[in-house]
């Protein structure tokens, strides 16, 4: 049995996949009679019997050193590919968080897009994305987390595109896949030379190889910062973070697993190429640069939003850039735990996002208020979601964020004083969301708003039972520091910045009169500067676009009247010359005598004069 | 049992021209699509006879035709031109089943159809140099009176310039073979009397520029490669998907068979160019794709550049590179026919290629949903996505041309990215956004419409998850190609020295 369980734990990922094929009839409108509904069941079902497997294969694995399954893949001649699976209690354990959360978002999405056409369509994009992020995470190999990682890219793509018929969707998802394109592109070719500089491209051999690897400094770098290039554009770290903004058009359901577990997906990936990364410099700098930039820069964005899933989107960008640097600063497991917590709070948050979106059909914060007293479990949802991802005991990303700067406070002021600022300004960004969203006056779209129906407002409440637990379980877990080891000065510093984050944001939203906004052209430029991401877009346009738009036209040109029209030219040429010499044909044979004859005299003239 | 590949076309062609005129249409299809089913079976029963653990030709076939010049009918199937002729046999019926039943000349139609699989099938298979210049050379008439009977507004120059360039490359070839053969005094063109001949370095080298630049045109190599976007935009469908589907492979074959294989020593002095010029196919490729508007367009540079790979792969000439090369042929032959079928259904539906018009096409009721859906799946195999052919090909293509032109292939791979760029805007443009009223009342649409691209979807992303099925035909003849001297050395000793990627 426990042979046969981790001998078949390659279905795991396959279950979601399978669901996804056989959801064609319905997505494809094969099957028009029933309506989409049974290919969402189906969807639900088989990500159920993923969920039980993978619980299974917990229990199993539990108490099992690492297992290891592969699977032969690609041998041709000297290169041999097999796609190698990681059993452990990390990767089950995050396969099933995979799953949960899939399952959890799947019911809500039931409720979500009850009243959309393309239903069917959705699920088969839920259970190819699902199927991919547990794929993922069992992956012990680079090549395979490689493979997938595009595969996430192409259904995020999809998901984006959801609502392909609306015009900002179409430049979402085309930025969406470009955008993360460039990170893959640049992370497979880290991964086709580290395959041929290693020789094998399993996580474990990688590990060793690394610690005895002779590489000139140069090539350390590239492969460094080609192998982080792919994380930092699938958890929009700058700066390939233009499509993070755009991609919040897609549907509600599909950014609770963006926002929890694909991110954490792109850095899981980061975490395992670390020992590679390490062997440069280089690398790491540039991965807490970038981590650092993105974490302060996004949490500013964020308060400058006015749209709701915007707002939230942008500090999970800000927490993956803690997550970047933690890994930068070679700390692997506090990583996976600021994952795993923030994970699950994040998914909270979206959750009680989409009911509120549901209810009002706006996502715009301006348009809202009040909503408070009209839905109680979403606004208790939203605020035990909202503690557990600020740095305040005892919920969960308290106890990442302290495990986070436990080791490093003594030897570097400036990293924990990021985590503050970070911290606190995530707060305050909530509170403000809060204060906006359920506080304040009733505005005309949410006079009549209902709490959401129960497909929306059970997994919603799950979740946040989730959340409470969490910390439970985290000390089940041996994850908690020991009591009498807790520094109590880091606690009361990240209590610190959590309340002071709190309290101005009550100050300027939660007040029973708001006070008047700060306004100036300076103030309001600078706003503006944040609301639209630092003016990335711009940036790109400017860089990027421009240079391969206006490549490609001059190629284009340079194609139709340099190349084809030598081509051309000559062809015209030789028909004029056909043309214009018919009229030396005379007819008279004595003139064709005499061509003859100077051509022979001058052809032995030649001959004699080479010879 | 090879000849029954290029004769059985052949017969089936003769038969189709003597039908009579009333009903020519369904009949003259009947009997094409019996005579492609016969042989496409025949292909599959010859691919489980085939032996892989053997490195030679097998099934061969030899008799003497005009012996005072050397010509002999000599066939022989190897690891490189099995994958090759299933490909044909496969996309010939698939065009044959995805013709236009109210087409004009239909007996003309399905006897060229039959005359090209039969040509084409001819030249992968012959092992006498004459023999496969004939074969070469007969492949092209079929197709020159397809696009110029059958073809768009501009066929006439089309056709012609596609003529006058292959018939060029013909002449090339020819005479490259005819002076290996001369020069060598053997006075014999057989393929494995020629190989590596005994000639001056200088000799060898005038000979192999001169048949690389007759293969060149039928890649087509930049400069050479302006006839392929217009014959591709003025061709018929099924004449498209079998241009780039086969026809091009021609070109890929010929450079591996006779450029690689008869001047192994003198390949090392051209291959870094070789690598260069890959490297420009696959930039220029794209970077033109970017800005064209017409979906055929898009598609045909889209093949300049992905053939970039095969010159990438043949150049690097170590035995993987050289079964990444086969795998690329194949990958590409699939891929590029699905982009033109679906285009083809495009056009026939909405009457444009033109994705500046085209809008919204996925729409569920009245748009192309399922069209637009093989057609993501298309661009995203061709853009290299994991668990579809184009992935598998191009990863060993990367993998084993890395360590022997590391540049070249790091340039190479940046194509993969822009790839991307084109597609996607060719779908985002034409399946996204909201369907014009213009496009609202499209014709219906049947499933012999959809059939032959779910056919190479299936086909796609079948060999994307089991690759070894597409692999391990070509092992041992890659590994007899290639070369296995000091850069086998060079990289295994690769670890050790500096990449010179840096410059």
């Amino acid at each position: 049995m426990v042979q046969f369980l981790i001998e078949t734990s390659w279905w795991v990922p396959g279950y979601g996949l399978l669901g996804a094929l056989l959801t064609l009839p319905w997505s494809i409108g094969v099957v028009r009679r029933t309506g989409p509904r049974p290919a969402a069941y189906i969807n639900v079902l088989m990500t159920l019997v993923a969920l039980i497997h993978c619980g299974l294969l917990l229990w199993v694995v539990w108490d099992m050193t690492t297992q290891y399954v592969s699977l032969p893949w690609l041998s041709v001649l000297d290169l041999d590919i097999t796609l190698s699976l990681e059993l452990s209690r990390v990767s089950v354990g995050a396969a099933l968080i995979i799953t949960v959360l899939s399952l959890i978002a799947q019911i809500f999405a039931l409720g979500y897009l009850e009243k959309d056409w393309a239903l069917a369509r959705f699920y088969a994009l839920m259970g190819f994305f699902e199927g991919a992020m547990s794929g993922l995470v069992l992956s012990n190999s680079l090549f395979l987390s490689y493979a997938l990682l595009e595969m996430l890219t192409l259904s995020t793509y999809l998901l984006v595109g959801f609502w392909y018929a609306q015009p900002l969707v179409v430049t979402a998802a085309r930025d969406a896949f470009l955008t993360k394109r460039v990170g893959d592109v640049l992370l497979l070719m880290g991964v086709v030379t580290v395959g041929l500089l290693a020789g094998d491209l399993d996580f474990p051999y990688l590990e060793a190889w690394a610690e005895t690897a002779n590489l000139s400094p140069l090539v350390a770098n590239l492969v460094g910062l080609a192998l982080i290039a792919g994380p930092v554009g699938k958890c929009a770290q700058f700066p390939l973070n233009l499509w993070l903004d755009e991609a919040m058009e897609g549907p509600n359901p599909a950014s609770i697993l963006r926002n929890s577990v694909v991110v954490a997906c792109g850095a899981y990936v980061l975490i395992r190429v670390q020992p590679i990364v390490a062997l440069s410099p280089v690398a790491l700098t540039t991965l807490m640069v970038l981590g650092t930039v993105t974490a302060i820069g996004s949490s500013l964005v964020a308060i400058a939003q006015i749209d709701i899933k915007r707002a939230l989107s942008h500090t999970t960008s800000a927490y993956l850039g803690l997550v970047f640097l933690a890994v930068g600063m070679q700390q692997d497991e506090v990583a996976l735990l600021f994952l795993l917590t923030h994970g699950i709070a994040k998914a909270l948050l979206f959750m009680c996002t989409g009911s509120v979106i549901l209810t009002t059909s706006t996502q715009d914060l301006r348009e809202m208020g009040g909503l408070g007293s009209r839905m109680p479990a979403t606004v208790s949802s939203f605020v035990i979601g909202a503690l557990g991802s600020v740095g305040l005991v005892p919920l969960g990303c308290f106890w990442a964020m302290y495990q986070w700067a436990a080791p490093v406070w003594q030897s570097s002021l400036g990293l924990l004083a990021v985590l503050l600022l970070v911290n606190g300004l995530t707060a305050f960004g909530l509170t403000r969301v809060f204060g906006l969203v359920f506080c304040g006056a009733v505005t005309p779209k949410t006079r009549r708003a209902p709490e959401s129906p129960w497909p929306i407002a059970v997994p919603m409440v799950a979740m946040a039972i989730a959340t409470l637990l969490l910390p439970a379980m985290l000390y089940r877990w041996h994850l908690l520091p020991a009591w009498n080891e807790v520094n109590l000065a880091i606690v009361a510093a990240l209590f610190a910045s959590s309340i002071t984050g709190c309290g101005l944001g009550v100050f300027f939203y939660l007040g029973s009169r708001p006070l008047p906004q700060p306004s100036g052209a300076v103030w309001n430029s600078f706003q503006d500067f944040l609301a639209h991401d630092f003016r990335i877009e711009t940036l790109y346009r400017l860089t990027v676009v421009f240079a391969v738009s206006q490549g490609s036209r001059f190629t284009a040109w340079f194609d139709q009247y340099v190349v084809d029209g030598m081509v051309n030219l000559l062809g015209v040429a030789s028909l004029i010359g056909g043309e214009s010499l018919k009229y030396t044909i005379s007819g008279r044979a004595r003139n064709y005598l005499l061509t003859v004859f100077i051509g022979v005299i001058l052809g032995i003239a030649w001959l004699g004069w080479m010879f | 049992m090879l000849s029954v590949l290029i004769w059985l076309p052949v017969i089936g062609a003769l038969i189709i021209s003597c039908l009579p005129q009333e009903r020519a249409a369904v009949r003259g299809r009947q009997v094409a699509l019996m005579f492609a089913t016969i042989v496409l079976v025949w292909t599959g029963w010859l691919v489980l006879q085939f032996d892989a653990s053997v490195a030679g030709f097998q099934f061969q076939e030899s008799l003497p035709w005009i012996q005072q010049l050397g010509l002999r009918y000599q066939l022989g199937m190897d690891g490189l031109s099995l994958p090759l002729i299933v490909l044909n046999s496969l996309l010939v019926w698939l065009a044959i089943y995805s013709s236009d039943t109210n087409l004009n000349r239909p007996r003309l139609w399905y006897c060229l159809m039959l005359l090209l699989e039969a040509g084409v099938a001819g030249a992968f298979l012959a092992e006498n140099l004459l023999l496969f210049f004939l074969f070469y050379e007969v492949e092209l008439i079929p197709l020159y009176l397809m696009v110029a009977i059958w073809g768009g507004a501009r066929r006439g120059y089309a056709a012609t310039k596609f003529l006058i360039y292959t018939a060029l490359s013909g002449i090339l070839i020819l005479a490259a073979f005819f002076g290996l053969a001369l020069l060598s005094g053997t006075g014999s063109f057989d393929y494995t009397v020629l190989q590596n001949p005994a000639l001056p370095i200088g000799t060898q080298l005038v000979l192999l520029i001169t048949l690389m630049i007759g293969f060149g045109i039928k890649i087509p190599v930049v400069p050479l490669h302006t006839w392929l976007p217009d014959t591709h935009v003025e061709a018929p469908t099924p004449a498209s998907v079998l241009l780039a589907g086969v026809l091009l492979k021609l070109g890929t074959y010929g450079i591996l068979r006779f450029g690689l294989g008869l001047f192994p020593e003198t390949w090392q002095i051209i291959a870094p160019g070789l690598a260069w010029l890959a490297v420009v196919n696959v930039l220029y490729g794209s970077f033109v794709a970017i800005a064209q508007t017409d979906m055929k367009k898009i598609v045909a540079y889209s093949s300049v550049g992905h053939m970039g790979y095969i010159l990438l792969a043949a150049a690097a000439a170590t035995p993987l590179s050289i079964a990444g090369a086969i795998a690329q042929m194949v990958s590409h032959g699939l891929i590029s026919a699905l982009l033109f079928f679906l285009v083809g259904v495009v056009y026939a539906k909405t009457g444009t290629r033109d994705v500046t018009v085209l809008r919204g096409l996925l729409n569920p009721e009245r748009g192309l949903p399922l069209i637009g859906t093989l057609m993501i799946a298309g661009v995203m195999a061709s853009a290299g996505i994991p668990g579809m052919v184009g992935f598998v090909a191009e990863y060993i293509v990367y993998r084993s041309s890395l360590p022997i032109f590391p540049v070249q292939t790091l340039l190479c791979m940046v194509g993969v990215g822009l790839t991307a760029v084109y597609f996607l805007n060719l779908v985002n443009r034409a399946f996204f956004g909201r369907l014009p009223d213009a496009l609202a009342n499209l014709p219906a649409i049947y499933w012999k419409d959809r059939i032959p691209s779910i056919v190479v979807v299936v086909l796609v992303i079948f060999l994307g998850l089991q690759p070894n099925w597409m692999t391990r035909w070509s092992e041992l003849t890659s590994l007899s190609l290639g070369t296995l001297d000091d850069r086998a050395m060079i990289a295994a000793s690769l670890a050790l020295r500096p990449l010179r990627s840096a410059d």
